[in-house]
């Protein structure tokens, strides 16, 4: 316990000297998205719409009746995703999509014989436009189906139901700030970590490692630092979000919570990569390469709302993508226990394996 | 009390210290000498615990280094060859930070750090960052952080390297005060005189090995009063062996076509039969220099070449 606090005056007293590492990682990402959410204001943001479609006819009349959404200009506006009904009505209640339409089993034949048929049509009611659309498109190709089978009035109908979504639209700065909060925690975790090639290089490790201070307690007391220091600043960064740019936090402990979490896991990822570089520019161009694709393909350069499925697919299963997740849900008050406890014993476990790297390796770093 | 027995470390192929033992009491101050790459680093490594040795035992204060290193290490103060100090903390902060790692507490340690400043003579810039000092202050500061708990047992690895000559006397007299608090000094270095001046007994280190090892006086009886001459100039290194040959009590050390190293008694007043011999051989003598028994004239003698090689 006395080395902790003697390992925590010296590593804060470190930071306090050298501040412009620490606002720079933390205040670039940070800054331009409240400067993005200014600039784009608090108001629901205006990403392409998505059309959930569960078709239960696999037909081609059913398939026909999604041509609209795949022809210009309406393919610009409106991603068609084909889903299963129970998914659908998942995710149009979660608001995560712009409607859900649910094709029945017999339209074909309800078409081909002029008998009456309902199509369901679920809207979210915290878009306007992009369900009114989809609305008069599905309308129009009723309209138009009919007119070519020289059928007289069609028989069959669009039923529009408006769900509610369990939250509210989500604004440019819910979407955007929560991935720049994790760019910051990447940044910082990178800069934290090669602070061990400082270390190393002015011969400050080795003089530890021929000190009573195991090894253990020294990366331990380090850890506990980093952890402080992510806590203080996922508070910061949390407040500044919601006050600066309107970012809803509405469990600012859970959140902070696992922002230091994360962050610590990323600085145990990236000193374990660090310290497999043989020198201090290995380390860090190590870590660059790294850094960027995650950051890139996990959601936290361009938010997961504005990347393509198939991106967003792969960017779930990377570290920071996963976490990030669990992070949205958490400030969207929609994450379970389970879900968090889950993702939580992944990266702990993850952690205590770099960890463990980490130690073994520490005393061959240091000479 | 440091014990090195049959102490080795290799690197693959590369032996970097072969077979060493020797023993350093407390209050003595016991050196290291040899020239760079000889194996004192490498020595010191295993010394303190840092590296872990491929054959041997080391026990500091009856620790075994290897079995018992925690033990070890708190008895033990390192003085590293680089500069290993936080640049962007004040000495101060220094001072507290590695006395806090030997497990000292206030307000012992706060006296502790006024006595090394006052010693070290930096109690005046005690509160400046480090990346503000000059060459001579980090080295003593580093010094500082080595003692400051008292070692019974100090590791010293060439600290004067690059320091100015003020700085210098000052190091060396601050590891004899504390030899004369009774604690045991291992000094590595490959300068001559500070190995003269400051070690109680040396120990000469070449290729990993000890090659002699003693007080002063003994080893310079190693050399027998033997005075040793350097001549530089244009020879035939054959013909030249074969002249030398021809005189009493001279050895040849080494011979080539610049240069021609003797070893001899009272060589002042036997340089006219020397310069007539050469001169008969064929010899160009241009320069001339006489070195009286000293601890470079030993290294000569037992490796055939200079320290600073």
């Amino acid at each position: 316990m006395h080395f902790l606090a003697v390992s925590l005056r010296k590593d804060w007293a470190r930071t306090v000297r050298d501040p412009a590492q620490f606002a720079i990682s933390l205040g670039i990402p940070l800054v331009l998205g409240i400067l993005m959410s200014v600039v784009f204001g608090r108001a629901p943001a205006a990403p392409h719409g998505l059309l959930l479609v569960a078709d239960e006819d696999h037909s081609i009349a059913s398939t026909r009746f999604l041509d609209g959404f795949h022809r210009d200009p309406l393919d610009k506006m409106i991603a068609v995703e084909n889903v299963t009904r129970a998914v659908g009505r998942a995710r149009i209640e979660r608001g995560d999509a712009s409607a859900f339409l649910l094709l029945p089993k017999g339209l074909q034949l309800a078409f081909l014989t002029n008998a009456p048929c309902r199509l369901e049509l679920y809207t979210n009611p915290a878009e306007s436009i992009l369900p009114q659309m989809i609305r008069e498109t599905m309308l129009i190709t009723i309209d138009a189906a009919s007119y070519f089978r020289r059928g007289g009035t069609p028989l069959i109908e669009v039923e529009n139901v408006a769900v509610r979504p369990s939250r509210p639209a989500r604004s440019f700065a819910s979407i955007f700030l929560p991935s720049m909060l994790f760019m910051s925690l990447l940044f910082l975790a990178t800069s934290s970590a090669v602070d061990i090639w400082k270390e190393r290089m002015q011969g400050t490790l080795r003089r530890t490692a021929v000190s009573p201070v195991s090894m253990l307690s020294y990366l331990s007391a380090r850890v506990i630092f980093i952890i402080l220091t992510y806590a203080m600043v996922s508070l910061v960064g949390l407040e500044a979000a919601q006050r600066l740019a309107g970012m809803p936090v509405p469990n600012l402990p859970a959140a902070a919570l696992w922002m230091t979490f994360v962050g610590t896991v990323f600085y145990l990822l990236f000193l374990w990569i660090t310290m497999l570089a043989t020198t201090q520019r290995a380390a860090s161009v190590l870590t660059n390469l790294v850094i960027f694709p995650l950051a890139m393909i996990g959601g936290c350069f361009f938010p997961f709302e504005w990347m393509p499925n198939w991106m967003v697919s792969v960017g779930r299963l990377t570290p920071n993508g996963w976490a990030l997740l669990v992070f949205k849900a958490i400030l969207d008050n929609a994450a379970h226990a389970g879900q968090v406890a889950r993702s939580a014993a992944a990266l702990a476990a993850f952690a205590a394996l770099a960890f463990v790297f980490i130690l073994r390796r520490a005393r061959g770093f240091a000479v | 009390m440091i014990e090195v027995e049959h102490l080795r470390k290799t690197y693959g192929e590369l032996t970097a210290v072969d077979d060493i033992s020797f023993t350093a009491q407390p209050g003595e101050i016991f050196g290291l000498l040899g020239p760079n790459g000889a194996g004192k680093t490498t020595s010191i490594g295993c010394i303190s615990g840092l590296l872990a040795p491929t054959a041997g035992h080391i026990r500091i204060m009856g620790h075994d280094v290897v079995r018992e290193g925690t033990a070890a290490r708190r008895v033990l103060g390192v003085v590293p060859q680089e500069v290993s100090l936080y640049e962007d903390l004040s000495a101060t902060e220094n001072l507290n930070y590695w006395g806090g790692t030997q497990g000292m507490r206030n307000p012992l340690l706060r006296k502790r750090v006024e006595e090394v400043l006052a010693l070290t003579g930096l109690a005046d810039r005690a509160r400046e960052q480090v990346k503000q000092f000059s060459g001579g202050m980090r080295r003593r500061l580093n010094f500082a952080c080595g003692i400051i708990h008292l070692p019974k047992v100090l590791l010293l690895d060439e600290p004067t390297v690059g320091v100015d000559p003020q700085s210098r006397v000052r190091l060396l007299d601050l590891v004899r005060a504390q030899a004369q608090t009774g604690a045991c000094v291992l000094y590595t270095t490959h300068y001559m005189e500070e190995a003269e001046t400051l070690c109680d007994r040396l120990a000469i280190v070449d290729h990993g090995k000890i090659i002699a090892a003693g007080t002063l006086t003994e080893l310079r009886a190693l050399l027998a009063e033997r005075d040793l001459l350097r001549l530089s100039g244009i020879f035939k290194p054959d013909a030249a062996k074969t002249a030398i040959a021809s005189l009493d009590h001279v050895e040849v050390l080494q011979a080539d076509e610049n240069l021609l190293l003797l070893s001899l008694p009272d060589a002042s007043r036997r340089l006219p039969a020397i310069f007539s011999a050469l001169a008969a051989a064929g010899a160009e003598v241009r320069g001339t220099n006489l070195t009286q028994p000293s601890l470079e004239s030993l290294f000569i003698k037992l490796t055939g070449k200079e320290l600073r090689e």
